[in-house]
């Protein structure tokens, strides 16, 4: 029951299960407990996902509170169709290696094009060198 | 109120005390109250008090959502009723139910018989109040109520509910007690409170208003069966306190970049101080009629706001004429006494876009005998203002105000308007009709002029109203447009935002076969 209708509220999703985007690009799965008026979140049994490529690895992480302004999107989680997935789950070493590659070869194609620009006198500042906004 | 402050200091009595009635289960009355008033009393640690009351009641968390069914009602949806239904009206509750125990406090495990007509026939004092301070729309209240109906007797639950039900039951839930949804549910709405909702709520409130027109003309079509009375929407209740966020300097556009020590910069002000010299300078005089137009725009919103508020009351309407003048001589006026200088600074306001949207919202306000003054000025000054609009093209928001009051122009304030756009101006050698014959917003309104003309004279032909000499320049006039017309290429001349049906027999009437034929493939 929304109690205003027309304007949105997470006192309904309390005690379901969430997948959570921060900003930092980080994904948390887990319960959400309680919230206040700045949408500060109290996740349980939080999970972090990792996904690479069609790999994912989750890393329990236990209670996260969520300090609301860093919260980019969250949405429940239909548990029915949580395990319909055509992912891959794989365990938390191979993960964080498979993140770890997908990083290198990154980095890897940034400071090629970065050179590239270099010797024709250009420069784009990097993404990490500008304000956040 | 201080968002920051926890929920457990209750700032209004009703939400507590009926939020606590739900975790209750054997307690009598006076107990509960007492229990409560320590509560407020005492204003401790929220997490102590609750654990405290926890314990003493033993664990509220899932017996809740087992209540027996004796009702045939499944407990989840049970318990999202008595949720929906005690958040909702708090006071209305206690006072449709007096009987000794609150049947409220019967929801838990309990459950001995709870008055049917809980949950089939709404409390009388329905429409809902979520707090004494708030105060929703009535045509949302109505909404919600209907809501509230439907899903009583629906008595559909949750299906995302129903699914989570069935499986084990979640020893961590009821984290966040109800107290505490409801606490964070005030805060959110005590944020929409505000003194002026038409202003601070503009679109909650045209939304809703829409929605009462939409309903109300569907019950003129007789689709609904019963009668909703309108009622007027009363303002929300006054905040106990206000403070300024925001430094504002009287007489500046906005936030001003106010100085201090960590950041001297010099305030940005659009009032120029030298208007007691009377300083020639172009720049200043530019900034003088924006200031002027924005002055004038303040007084015309207000205005147009206690129009729409305020019914027609005749104090209210004196209060208004009043202000309506004092726009109006700001208008025509400015700062000069001599009429060819005022018109000069009406012509200046003219020429920015915000003053033409001023005239133009101010022509439908302005009582017959002025707003005849301006259309008349604005006429006579057309090639003038047409050149000035090159820019803004914005003439053409003025054309329906002006329109209205073409519509009621006496004939020889007609003829007037007419001969201000053939006088030869001084320093020119083309007549003003040609310049207005090749702007969209001139030929339609000599368009106009001419229909009202035709109107007029046909209406009263029989009566002999108009004088012969009156009579004899309409003519000439008539003919003498007719003929620019018609010696203009088609080319040039700009389409009209309205043909009156009228004319081409007007000109049929006083103009030879050959000039009508050109006429005709012009219009």
């Amino acid at each position: 029951m929304n109690y205003m209708p027309g304007t949105a509220s997470l006192i309904e999703d309390i005690d379901k299960k969430h997948l959570v985007l921060l900003r930092d690009g980080r994904t948390l799965i887990g319960y959400l407990r309680s919230i206040d008026q700045f949408a500060n979140l109290v996740l349980h049994q939080t999970v972090e996902r990792i996904h690479v490529g069609k790999k994912y690895g989750d890393i329990p992480r236990g209670i996260f509170v969520v300090r609301g302004e860093n919260v980019v999107l969250l949405g429940e989680i239909d548990l029915e169709k949580e395990s319909d997935t055509p992912l891959q789950q794989v365990s938390i070493e191979e993960i964080l290696e498979e993140q770890r590659v997908e990083q290198q070869t990154k980095q890897e194609a940034e400071r090629l094009k970065v050179q590239a620009l270099k010797e024709r006198g250009l420069s784009i500042p990097r993404a990490d060198t500008l304000d956040e906004y | 109120m201080d968002c920051s402050e926890g929920p457990g200091k209750p700032c209004g009595h009703q939400i507590p005390e009926k939020a606590s009635r739900i975790h209750e289960e054997e307690d009598t009355k006076e107990e509960e109250e007492e229990e409560e008033e320590k509560e407020e009393n005492e204003l401790g640690d929220p997490a102590v008090l609750s654990a405290i009351h926890g314990a003493q009641r033993g664990h509220k968390g899932s017996p809740r959502l087992k209540a027996p069914s004796g009702l045939g009602i499944s407990p989840v949806s049970l318990h999202f009723l008595c949720q929906t239904m005690d958040y909702l009206s708090p006071i209305s509750f206690r006072s449709t139910f007096p009987s000794a125990s609150s049947p409220a406090r019967h929801f838990g495990p309990q459950l001995p018989s709870p008055d049917p007509s809980l949950f089939y026939s709404p409390p009388a004092s329905w429409p809902p109040r979520f707090s004494h301070r708030t105060q929703l729309h009535p045509q949302h209240q109505r909404i919600l109520q209907k809501q509230q109906q439907e899903q009583q007797s629906g008595q559909t639950p949750d299906p995302r509910v129903g699914k989570l039900w069935s499986q084990k039951p979640d020893p961590y839930a009821g984290l966040m007690n109800q107290r505490e949804k409801d606490w964070v549910i005030k805060v959110q709405m005590v944020q929409l409170q505000s003194e002026n909702p038409e202003l601070d709520d503009y679109y909650y409130q045209e939304y809703y208003q829409k929605l009462e027109r939409k309903q109300a003309d569907e019950e003129l079509f007789g689709r609904r069966g019963r009668m909703e009375s309108p009622k007027l929407v009363t303002p929300y209740i006054q905040k106990a306190e206000d403070y300024e966020s925001v430094v504002r300097i009287e007489g500046s556009l906005g936030q001003v970049a106010v100085s201090t020590c960590f950041g001297p910069r010099r305030a940005i002000d659009a009032v120029s101080h030298g208007s007691q010299e009377q300083d020639s300078a172009i720049y200043n005089q530019k900034l003088q009629v924006l200031y002027r137009i924005e002055k004038m725009f303040l007084q015309l919103l207000k205005l147009e706001e206690n129009q729409k508020g305020m019914l027609a009351k005749p104090y209210f309407y004196e209060l208004q004429r009043k202000q309506l003048e004092k726009i109006y001589q700001a208008l025509r006026t400015g700062d000069q006494d001599n009429s060819e200088e005022a018109a000069n600074g009406f012509l200046q306001v003219l020429s920015v876009r915000k003053g033409k949207v001023l005239v133009a919202r101010l022509l439908l306000l302005l009582p017959q005998d002025q707003a005849v003054h301006l259309v008349l000025s604005i006429t006579s000054h057309l090639p003038f203002l047409i050149r000035r609009d090159t820019a803004d093209q914005a003439l053409c928001m003025l054309f329906k105000p002006m329109g209205k009051c073409i519509n009621l122009l006496a004939f020889s304030e007609l003829l007037q308007g007419l001969q201000g756009l053939m006088v030869l101006q001084p320093g020119s050698q083309e007549r003003p009709i040609t310049v207005v014959l090749q702007n969209q917003f001139g030929i339609s309104l000599l368009y106009s002029l001419l229909s009202h003309g035709e109107q007029l004279v046909s209406l009263n032909c029989s009566l002999k109203q108009h004088s012969s000499s009156d009579l004899a320049a309409w003519t000439d006039m008539v003919v003498l447009i007719a003929w620019e017309i018609s010696h203009m290429s088609t080319a040039s001349l700009a389409e009209p935002l309205v043909v009156p049906s009228n004319l081409l027999s007007l000109f049929c009437r006083y103009v030879d076969k050959q000039i009508v034929h050109q006429l005709e493939a012009r219009m």
